[in-house]
């Protein structure tokens, strides 16, 4: 236990917080264009603990994008090893790969990313119908978390007939679903007018008090003010790591 | 590594799907709700591309429907004439009704047809033939009272019913010894004797034919088939009513020569038997018999006045252009469910890219590949079994029309349309799997970045 300890003991763990949820080891990643080679990350390190509020930032191009799927479980990295919830996920089977990301992640993305042809209710349950619960269950449950965004009322509605803070309210539920490890979102408010944006952001305080883990890639500084932790990154390296009001 | 324990965290992921069974169910009718969905929100396209299944699956049915029915017609007319069976008939010869026209002065008699020596020489040199059944057939007037009608009076021996099935539906045939003596007796048939007998029964009343009267002691219920009569000499087109008297008497109360009226005048003919059922024991030797005859014939016979009809030839004939009738339908089908098969591997290639970035949705929240093959699949086979489905139904409709307006038998087995429509689902299957492994085989990432 001291060795550990001494090993993950640095700025980036929040005071009192044991858990770690996620860790990425030394992770690189590098894409083949023809025969032309681009690494994207060069062997990036980092630690997530449970209850975090974390930002990522960066110019584009800087790799955010790329380890953002990487902690999705959407893409491997080249070397490395990235850790979810005490698991090598570069073990894993691509069967295993889809469970994980259905039950431990929840992803919020720039474009809400709804299925138009479903409704609200719907959408929401998607992950809990991957998981292989019961429609009574999931309907149960989709229905509390449309109550928790305040959209309630508009269960039965198509995503099209929603305004864009309404449909990044339903995606969030969606994120929420399987109450996952690690929520992650991609520019969550990039596509939003500043009131609703607000709105989304201050959703995600809530999430926060209630002991979720977040981890935002934004370009916004009005978003990562917000955060109690900020990563920012520089051509595929950790430039900054901060911690704040500590 | 305690470290590592979460309390709230949720059991491994495998163990999540509990309460398989009612998930199964959940997820076919999600999968099919949103098939029919994505189907419906493209109706022309849709309909465009199961065109080549609904032909194929109707085209299929209605065919074997058609050959069906052909089929059914021959093994009617078998079984009515009889499976041991050789029917000759006597047919006027061509240079005869010819030469018979040049000739000034009365009218000459014509004789041709089978006559009483041929049959007996058949009887003497084909052991295995068992019985022949000799008939003459004379056109003649018929009287009760005032009604009369024009039949044709067939002279013929006591086993006629026995030899083509027929049954009676009154009184009996005549007898041995009404044959030995010339008895003047008459059986009717059932158009005959409705006719000349609206009211009262037949049975014991008698019948004028010329200057004779015969004694009505049975009525044979209808023909099925008479093609006997049809080929007669100067029968019209719809086969006339037959009576029937014992042969004896038919040769010494009309005599050998018959005179008939036709459009250029009088005519007369010679015929001593117009037509002989030549029974055999064996099933199996009635070709091979038939072609004895027929060498037979051809030795006693200048011309060709006879016809020669075998009833299983005839059935060996319908079975092997029914035969033709499947295998051409079967191209027919293979084709046309190939291309429809191709159709809609094309339309479903189309909607996988349409859908790039649903898939990639539906993978970043937890669906596995074999779950975007399901979705797919599914979406596949309902399209194509919607083809099939309208093709079943054009097909047993196409025959319905069929033996309507053109009056042919058409006969729908309930195993044609079943066939077909596991055909198509299968077709959707095989041309589904392709579409649904490229969807399943996306990069998630690539996937969520499509536009």
């Amino acid at each position: 236990m001291p060795a550990l300890q001494a090993s993950t003991e640095n700025a980036t763990r929040p005071p009192g917080q044991k858990t770690r949820v996620a860790s990425v080891a030394d992770v690189s990643k590098t894409y083949y264009m023809g025969t032309l080679a681009v690494e994207v990350l060069h062997g990036i390190s980092l630690d997530f603990y449970g209850g975090d509020y974390i930002s990522i930032m960066g110019p584009s191009g800087c790799g955010k994008s790329t380890l953002m799927n990487i902690l999705g479980c959407l893409d491997r990295p080249t070397t490395g090893t990235y850790y979810l919830g005490g698991e090598d996920t570069s073990e894993l089977k691509d069967d295993e790969l889809s469970l994980i990301r259905g039950a431990r992640l929840g992803f919020i993305f720039q474009s809400y990313n709804l299925i138009q042809q479903l409704d609200v209710l719907e959408n929401i349950e998607m992950p809990l119908f991957y998981q292989g619960f019961s429609q009574a269950y999931s309907h149960r449950a989709a229905y509390q978390l449309a109550e928790r965004v305040g959209l309630a009322d508009r269960i039965h509605h198509k995503p099209y007939e929603l305004s864009g803070g309404q449909q990044q309210r339903v995606a969030i539920a969606r994120a929420l679903a399987m109450d996952p490890l690690i929520i992650l979102a991609d520019e969550p408010t990039g596509n939003l007018d500043s009131r609703s944006g607000m709105e989304i952001l201050d959703l995600f305080d809530e999430l926060h008090e209630a002991g979720k883990t977040l981890i935002l890639v934004t370009h916004s500084d009005e978003l990562a003010e917000r955060t109690s932790r900020r990563i920012r990154l520089l051509d595929g390296r950790v430039e900054q790591d901060e911690r704040m009001g500590v | 590594m305690n470290e590592w324990v979460f309390d709230s965290l949720p059991p491994a992921p495998e163990s999540r799907r509990h309460d398989r069974r009612s998930w199964f169910g959940w997820r076919i009718s999600q999968i099919t709700r949103l098939g029919i969905k994505s189907i419906f929100s493209h109706g022309l396209r849709s309909m465009l591309t199961v065109l080549g299944i609904v032909i194929g699956v109707a085209a299929v049915i209605a065919m074997l429907a058609v050959s069906e029915g052909a089929s059914f017609e021959a093994q009617q007319q078998f079984r009515d004439l009889g499976a041991n069976n050789i029917l000759v008939k006597s047919v006027k010869p061509v240079e005869v009704e010819e030469t018979s026209r040049l000739g000034f002065g009365p009218p000459q008699a014509i004789v041709y047809g089978l006559t009483h020596a041929d049959i007996q020489t058949i009887r003497d040199t084909i052991p295995s033939v068992s019985n022949v059944i000799s008939s003459r057939i004379v056109k003649k007037n018929v009287w009760n009272l005032g009604n009369s009608m024009n039949v044709d009076v067939v002279g013929t021996a006591v086993d006629y019913p026995v030899s083509r099935n027929y049954g009676l539906l009154g009184g009996r045939f005549f007898s041995d010894s009404e044959m030995r003596d010339h008895e003047n007796v008459v059986v009717l048939s059932q158009e005959a004797a409705d006719a000349l007998f609206p009211i009262e029964n037949p049975l014991g009343q008698s019948i004028r034919i010329d200057s004779d009267y015969y004694d009505v002691v049975g009525i044979m219920e209808s023909e099925g088939f008479s093609n006997l009569g049809q080929n007669q000499a100067g029968a019209s087109n719809s086969a006339p009513a037959r009576v029937f008297i014992p042969l004896t008497s038919s040769r010494s109360r009309f005599g050998e020569t018959t005179t008939r009226q036709t459009a250029g005048g009088m005519e007369s003919e010679t015929v001593e038997l117009h037509e002989a059922v030549i029974q055999v024991d064996d099933q199996e030797s009635v070709i091979g018999i038939g072609e004895v005859i027929e060498q037979i014939l051809t030795r006693r016979h200048r011309d060709v006045d006879y016809t020669i009809e075998i009833p299983l030839a005839l059935l060996r004939q319908a079975e092997e252009s029914a035969l033709r009738d499947q295998i051409v339908a079967g191209a027919i089908a293979g084709i046309s469910l190939l291309v429809g098969g191709i159709g809609i591997m094309n339309i479903m290639l189309a909607s996988v890219t349409e859908r790039t970035r649903e898939i990639g949705i539906r993978r970043a929240l937890g669906a596995r590949k074999a779950d975007i093959i399901t979705q797919f699949l599914v979406e596949a086979v309902i399209l194509s079994a919607v083809g099939g489905l309208i093709g079943v139904v054009l097909g047993i409709t196409i025959p319905f029309f069929i033996s309507t307006f053109w009056g042919m038998t058409t006969i729908v087995t309930p195993v044609a349309p079943i066939l077909a429509f596991s055909i198509s689902a299968m077709i959707g299957v095989i041309f589904g799997i392709y579409p649904s492994m490229r969807a399943a085989d996306m990069d998630p990432v690539e996937a969520l970045r499509h536009e």
